[in-house]
């Protein structure tokens, strides 16, 4: 077991190190007016200089060894446009823990919700609240997301009589972005546990549990709502990274001072180093949860210990 | 032996398909008896497993039962089962009065969970015990099934058996509550063929041991000679010929009984292409007009596709459902085969 | 003699054969019947053909017949549109002739005169500069439409392609896994957010930077299903009997692979629709001379805050979500209908 999740980790490391390299040189790519505060006004000689000082006019895989190194050191780069001359890390430092909470509370707020509501839909398939929750999962999968978050914003803040700008203090004001980030795990989550759990409910070892004479209802929760929810592990990764896309929506929208805000914000403005420091982070948090879901999954099903490999052959 | 056990008449049960319904058991009659071995055979589709989960309460629930009577008489008091409703009529007869065993042991076990705590489960229905008095409950089980170092293999998962294993383990989990009646399902019909014999042997000495009613759901005829009391032959949600095993082998009347038996591999001559029934069972989303099987017979009667036999009885314990068996009818030879195995019967 | 074999027959007939051996003689009842082997083999569940048993149980779902008329009532009408009499260029600015300024913010339904004198009717209105609301709209659903049905076109031939190669050639096999494993873990909307920024907008970037990932999921699940029914003993009996691969691929495959494509590419639609709408919410998508639901949804949301201008976001949202939910629902519809188990 511990070959298997450590083998795990080396490759989800290997992984993470392709994709980081992918990341960097697609963002060299970019024009090199990112790279400077005041690009217009700098002559060519300044501008070769400043590439020169920044190491950019050096080989490619040059380069790359260097961003690996700096990373493995903490340092992420220097900002030019957004704020000249202060380090990335500097910029990021107090805005990972807004991030990081509001992330961990829609996360908990979906779980919270979606378990429940994917296991009455299961439970009562084909009844009203099926109905409902299936209309409510539709119309999360279907509307983009930027377009309910506009109307939850609009008429939320009316209904809870509170301002549209953002208050890190007020707790009242983390509702309406929590509960909306939260919206496309709900709906995730609902989905995939009924799902789940009407595909277990007709497998043979459910029918020997009701000729063994157990009740529908501890059928449901000892036997089909526990077998359902190891798969549900898989989507981890996916609910991670729905977050991550729904940070870069809410905060912007909410002017929460976090990463997703500070994304867009760099986006427009086009500062290289950070878009590239943001960019490398969300895709390392995409890849945690990956390894996370794979943890999981080891732990939770005994068959995967053996070296079963879920999937194909 | 004459002692009923469970009671079917006239049982009819539908299904509701897409605004279609599907007559999947026409007006049966059948009756069990204490301490028997009762085999039911016929082809996929032909009800027997429908026919058996109504005894359980496990019909889909597109399905309904559609008149007649299922008496139980386990109890002092005769209780009719078709009138059962819900979970809350079941709970309590499931697993304690009958009991099932599926045809599949690599599905019928939770992946997920110890054996230890799948059985504990079964005891824990229908007895109140817990801590060490339940974990020698499930022990002693495993050991009445024959499956060593109890104390170990408890602990494990199913994907740690083998599949006969998993099939002992499912036979513990259904006499886990002592039934009366234990219904097996094609029990050894995914298994290999030595496991096969271990288990027959099983079950057979559970029947003895725990005075057990079973009935042995097959079409597997070889499995049927080694275990059965009596045989009931199905086809289209009906019982076409019933008799003990001895009769419905050695000396069967019914045209297609006499099908089932030809196409036996055991029974066929070298050299000869094996015998085979033509076409399929009818589609019981229409009715079935006359016997149902006559559009397959090759020597069918113009009778049999205008009207129902009733069954005629050849001894006390024989009967079959074809117009063959009325003295207006021509005399038809069975097929070679047949005469075959009568000659077997004789020696 | 007449006889009825089939027991599928009416009522009317079951009554007819009542009578029938009513009238007959016990000697001719109790004469052996002709055996007709055509018979046989009728009186099972044989007359099944796949295509119309899912067309069949498509059409029994009323919900599904809706939204896909709806579907196709909106394709259409996008491309009609334009060509409908009184319809303004989206694009136009509509100034007033008197004061020669744009109709600026024209409230839905407001009628006035044009430079050429003509009257109109802005049935949505007019936007922030004085285009026809209406007509960018439509616009915008047109190319919110073209660049989603292109993506997923380009996702199913890629990944039913490289998912066939991936599935039955077991020499690429380790190949597109190892490439499958380091594409599958980077998130869509890093790709997204990285392609849009590095290369010039426009639609053509969108369609690569949304196309880019898209294939990989169609190209893992068809490669999943052909190993699986590859190994299938059904096709062990097609090899046996001669059958070349191509026609196993073709004739035996397809048809259930059928109904998870139409699902993919279905659902890839609105989701493409989604991501553009996402891209320009972020200052990465179409430039503001295109029209595109996406910018539409982003100006509107500039006039959220004033609730008569609010028109300008709630219009485009509307058909917005009319046209992702009747994708994702007829979608999901047609993989239903079109699972063989569905057909009983």
């Amino acid at each position: 077991m511990l070959l298997y999740v450590s083998k795990r980790l080396l490759r989800s490391l290997l992984t993470l190190f392709i994709i980081l390299a992918i990341v960097f040189i697609l963002l060299r790519q970019m024009p090199i007016e990112g790279y400077f505060a005041n690009y217009d006004k700098l002559s060519k000689m300044q501008i070769e200089s400043g590439l020169h000082q920044m190491g950019l006019d050096q080989p490619m895989p040059v380069q790359l060894g260097r961003m690996f190194k700096n990373l493995l050191q903490g340092d992420l780069g220097t900002s030019r446009i957004y704020r000249n001359n202060v380090p990335v890390t500097q910029i990021l430092a107090p805005k990972i823990p807004i991030s990081l909470k509001l992330g961990s509370l829609a996360l908990l707020v979906s779980l919270i919700i979606g378990i429940p509501m994917g296991t009455l839909m299961a439970r009562y398939k084909g009844k009203f609240f099926d109905h409902l929750g299936t209309g409510f999962v539709v119309f999360i999968q279907a509307v983009p997301a930027a377009v309910y978050y506009l109307f939850l914003q609009l008429y939320g803040t009316q209904l809870l009589g509170i301002k549209m700008l953002f208050n890190i203090n007020d707790w009242k004001m983390w509702i309406l972005p929590v509960f909306s980030m939260s919206l496309g795990n709900i709906a995730y989550y609902a989905m995939w546990l009924r799902r789940y759990m009407v595909d277990e409910s007709t497998k043979d070892y459910v029918q020997l549990a009701r000729i063994k004479g157990l009740s529908e209802n501890n059928i449901m929760f000892s036997h089909i709502f526990r077998n359902a929810f190891v798969p549900m592990i898989q989507y981890l990764p996916t609910s991670f990274l729905n977050t991550v896309i729904g940070s870069i929506y809410i905060e912007s929208l909410y002017s929460i001072p976090g990463m997703g805000g500070l994304l867009v914000d760099v986006i427009k403005r086009q500062d290289n180093t950070m878009v590239q420091a943001i960019v490398l982070l969300f895709a390392t948090v995409g890849i945690i949860g990956l390894i996370l879901g794979d943890m999981a999954m080891v732990v939770l099903d005994p068959r995967i210990t053996l070296g079963h490999k879920k999937g194909g052959r | 032996m004459q002692n009923k056990i469970l009671s079917v008449k006239d049982l009819d049960v539908k299904f509701n398909l897409r605004g279609r319904t599907l007559h999947a058991i026409r007006s049966l009659s059948v009756d069990v008896y204490r301490g028997e071995t009762l085999a039911i055979v016929g082809e996929s589709g032909s009800g027997k497993t429908v026919l058996n989960k109504n005894f359980i309460g496990l019909l889909d629930p597109n399905g309904f039962i559609d008149g007649g009577e299922i008496l139980y008489y386990g109890n002092e008091k005769p209780v009719d089962l078709a009138k059962y409703k819900g979970e809350k009529d079941w709970l309590g007869f499931r697993g304690r009065e009958i009991s099932m065993i599926l045809q599949d042991p690599m599905t019928s076990l939770n992946p997920l969970k110890t054996i230890g705590s799948q059985i504990a489960e079964a005891v824990k229905v229908h007895q109140s015990l817990a801590g060490d008095d339940l974990r020698k409950a499930v022990h002693e089980l495993l050991r009445e099934v024959g499956i060593d170092d109890p104390e170990r293999r408890a602990k494990q998962y199913p994907h740690e058996f083998s599949g006969g294993m998993r099939q002992r383990v499912v036979i513990a989990i259904a006499i886990a509550c002592q039934p009366k009646i234990l219904i097996c399902d094609e029990p050894t019909t995914a298994l290999d063929v030595t496991i096969q014999a271990q288990i027959l042997n099983l079950l057979k000495d559970l029947k003895k041991k725990l005075m057990l009613t079973i009935i042995f759901i097959t079409h597997d005829l070889g499995v049927v000679a080694n275990v059965a009391d009596r045989v009931a032959v199905m086809y289209a949600g009906d019982i076409v010929e019933i008799g003990t095993a001895e009769e419905v082998f050695y000396d069967p009347r019914h045209p297609y009984t006499w099908a089932l038996l030809s196409s036996l591999p055991q029974l066929g001559v070298k050299g000869e292409e094996l015998y085979s029934i033509k076409g399929t069972p009818p589609n019981l989303f229409m009715p079935v007009v006359g016997d149902a099987f006559a559009p397959r017979n090759p020597q069918a009667l113009e009778i049999d596709f205008l009207e129902e036999p009733p069954y005629f009885e050849i001894s006390p314990t024989h009967k079959a459902k074809t117009w063959l068996l009325d003295p207006r009818s021509p005399k038809v030879e069975p097929p070679e085969y047949i005469k075959n195995i009568r000659g077997m019967g004789r020696r | 003699m007449p006889r009825l074999k089939n027991p599928a027959i009416t009522s009317m007939e079951e009554e007819f054969t009542k009578r029938m051996a009513e009238e007959m003689t016990d000697e001719e009842l109790f004469s052996f019947a002709e055996f007709d082997e055509s018979q046989v083999e009728r009186t099972g569940y044989s007359n099944y053909s796949y295509w119309r048993s899912t067309f069949q149980a498509f059409a029994r779902r009323k919900s599904a017949m809706f939204f896909l008329s709806l579907v196709v009532l909106l394709v259409l009408f996008t491309f009609i549109q334009p060509m409908l009499p009184g319809q303004i260029d989206y694009f136009q600015v509509n100034n007033d002739p008197t004061s020669g300024l744009p109709y600026r913010n024209l409230r839905p339904g407001t009628e006035v005169t044009l430079t050429d004198g003509t009257q109109h009717r802005f049935l949505l209105g007019t936007n922030s500069i004085g285009q026809d609301l209406w007509a960018n709209i439509w616009a915008g659903t047109r190319t919110s439409l073209f660049i989603g049905v292109t993506v997923a076109l380009i996702e199913a031939f890629v990944g039913i392609v490289i998912g066939i190669l991936w599935g039955y050639v077991r020499k690429l096999d380790f190949f597109f896994t190892e490439l499958y494993n380091v594409l599958d873990n980077i998130p869509v909307t890093i790709v997204l957010i990285l392609v849009a920024y590095i290369l010039p907008a426009g639609v053509g970037t969108l369609i690569l930077a949304m196309s880019l990932t898209g294939w990989i999921g169609m190209a893992r699940f068809i490669r999943n299903f052909i190993i699986i029914i590859r190994d299938r003993e059904y096709n062990l009996a097609s090899r046996c009997l001669g059958t070349k691969t191509p026609k196993i691929i073709m004739k035996n495959l397809l048809p259930y692979l059928i109904s998870i494509i139409m699902l993919r590419m279905a659902l890839s639609i609105p989701a493409n629709i989604g991501y553009e709408v996402f891209i320009t919410y972020i200052g990465l998508g179409l430039p503001a001379t295109i029209a595109s639901l996406g910018n539409l949804i982003n100006v509107g949301r500039q006039m959220m805050l004033s609730p008569s201008l609010r028109y300008q976001l709630v219009y485009p949202t509307i058909i917005l979500s009319i046209v992702t939910i009747s994708f994702y629902v007829s979608g999901n519809a047609f993989s239903d209908a079109a699972d063989p188990k569905q057909h009983v």
